[in-house]
């Protein structure tokens, strides 16, 4: 309960919000410059990584409400689930110290990349009928024709996507936390 | 300041119902989708439910068009994956190695509408419910307020965002910036875009912090509302039928997987 309430300061109550609208610009601007990633989680991950798991998972909860309310993306609350231990996860890594080198950055995507594939393959198979309206269904049915089933084409598809794209995710928020200020940093300091 | 929200402003009575009223009817909808075993009891839901609802509400057009923009990707791939993956024995069509089933087109179109009633009755509870009221409801339910800031802010300052984006991807382009060009081009211009925003953004957190604790935000105790909202017996009424008939449904699913 401490740590929680330790989390939740008037500075993170602000931080949330305009993390979800980076989320949802940059989401937009990656798919208007046509790159094969969704980077729908940048947001998320920043909060999880300054701030703490507690409030990453809220940032990752809230941000697929308001992807839905805003009509940009309405099936997006059926992952809310999905995007709010995407948040927590960052916060562990960031607790562990894996945001401090590069690579162990990256590491911390891949990994949390595989954990949301896993965890979102059976929402996708069995709410979805194993699709998502989107490029990524090429990949379903290259590995439907591969002969896997629905939940195992999805998970497939996305242990071949997410890991990627949390990666870069992940790596970029590192590049962010070396360029922020001390004295900003030392506002989410942790202990 | 425009807020990217689905919500259509009229005058109806489907938009003057309680919110809560509102999220039971369309909880109704969700669990009705997903318990219905028949495609053709889920297509009455659409049409005899979820469309003269969208009428009641006057707002059947934009219903039908986000309706229509939003189901055709879905509906695209899985008439495709499913149609020619899923198991069956009636062989429509014989594409080399691939076979278009019967069996799989039927399983398509059921997730087809039934995707269609759960999208269907989401975008119609944000087309005909302003989102201030929405959450309103749910903080005299006890919500915390925090939640109701944290979405009513994101949702306001969105279009902001989205121009800074634009923003920032003019001036790197006008300086030279490539945005077209191999993958690995396009994936290292990446940070140049995303860096600016993030980092611009956060540094005036503490002009919105400060300007919150001026309006006593984290203060405890009752807070007076600007809106109100308008509530009834009747619908009190409704909500509880709702609920009864949600837990119809379910016990009724139940009934039918286990016999």
């Amino acid at each position: 309960m401490d740590r929680i309430r330790r989390e939740f300061t008037t500075l993170t109550l602000v931080l949330i919000p305009v993390a979800i609208a980076i989320n949802v610009a940059v989401g937009q601007l990656v798919l208007s410059l046509k790159v094969p990633l969704y980077l729908d989680s940048i947001g998320t991950v920043l909060v999880g990584v300054l701030v703490g798991p507690w409030a990453g998972a809220l940032t990752g909860l809230l941000a697929n409400f308001v992807w839905t309310i805003t009509g940009l993306f309405p099936e997006a609350v059926a992952w809310a689930g999905v995007a709010a231990i995407i948040g927590a996860l960052a916060g562990a890594f960031r607790t562990g110290d894996w945001m401090k080198v590069w690579w162990k950055s990256v590491i911390a995507g891949l990994i949390t990349g595989i954990i949301a594939a896993v965890l979102s393959a059976p929402i996708a198979a069995y709410v979805f009928g194993g699709v998502t309206g989107s490029g990524t269904d090429a990949l379903v049915a290259m590995f439907r024709g591969a002969g896997l089933d629905m939940l195992g084409a999805n998970m497939a598809q996305g242990v071949v996507s997410d890991p990627i794209d949390k990666a870069v995710t992940f790596f970029i928020i590192w590049a962010i936390l070396l360029a922020l200020p001390d004295r900003f940093m030392a506002r989410f300091s942790q202990e | 300041m425009s807020t990217p929200t689905l919500y259509i402003p009229r005058s109806s009575e489907l938009h003057a119902l309680h919110p809560l009223t509102k999220i039971a009817m369309m909880g109704v909808f969700f669990v009705a989708a997903a318990t219905l075993p028949n495609l053709w009891w889920l297509l009455a839901l659409y049409i005899l439910g979820l469309l003269p609802l969208a009428a009641c509400g006057r707002v059947f057009q934009p219903f039908l068009k986000s309706n229509a923009l939003l189901i055709w990707p879905f509906a695209l791939s899985l008439f495709l994956i499913q149609g020619f993956f899923a198991h069956g024995e009636h062989v429509l069509l014989q594409l080399g190695p691939l076979s278009l089933k019967e069996e799989g087109l039927w399983l398509a179109a059921h997730f087809t509408v039934r995707l269609l009633v759960w999208l269907g009755a989401a975008t119609l509870m944000m087309i005909v419910t302003r989102p201030d009221k929405l959450m309103l409801a749910l903080i005299e339910r006890g919500m915390p307020r925090q939640i109701a800031y944290i979405i009513l802010t994101a949702l306001q300052i969105i279009p902001r965002f989205q121009d800074k984006a634009q923003g920032i991807l003019d001036a790197q382009r006008s300086r030279g910036l490539e945005t077209e060009g191999s993958l690995i081009h396009r994936l290292r211009m990446l940070v140049p875009l995303v860096a600016p925003l993030i980092l611009g953004s956060i540094l005036e957190l503490d002009e919105r912090a400060i300007a919150l604790e001026a309006r006593a935000f984290s203060r405890h105790g009752p807070r007076t509302s600007l809106t109100e909202l308008a509530d009834s017996k009747s619908q009190s009424v409704l909500r509880w039928v709702c609920l009864l008939v949600m837990l119809a449904l379910i016990a009724a699913w139940i009934v039918r997987r286990t016999s």
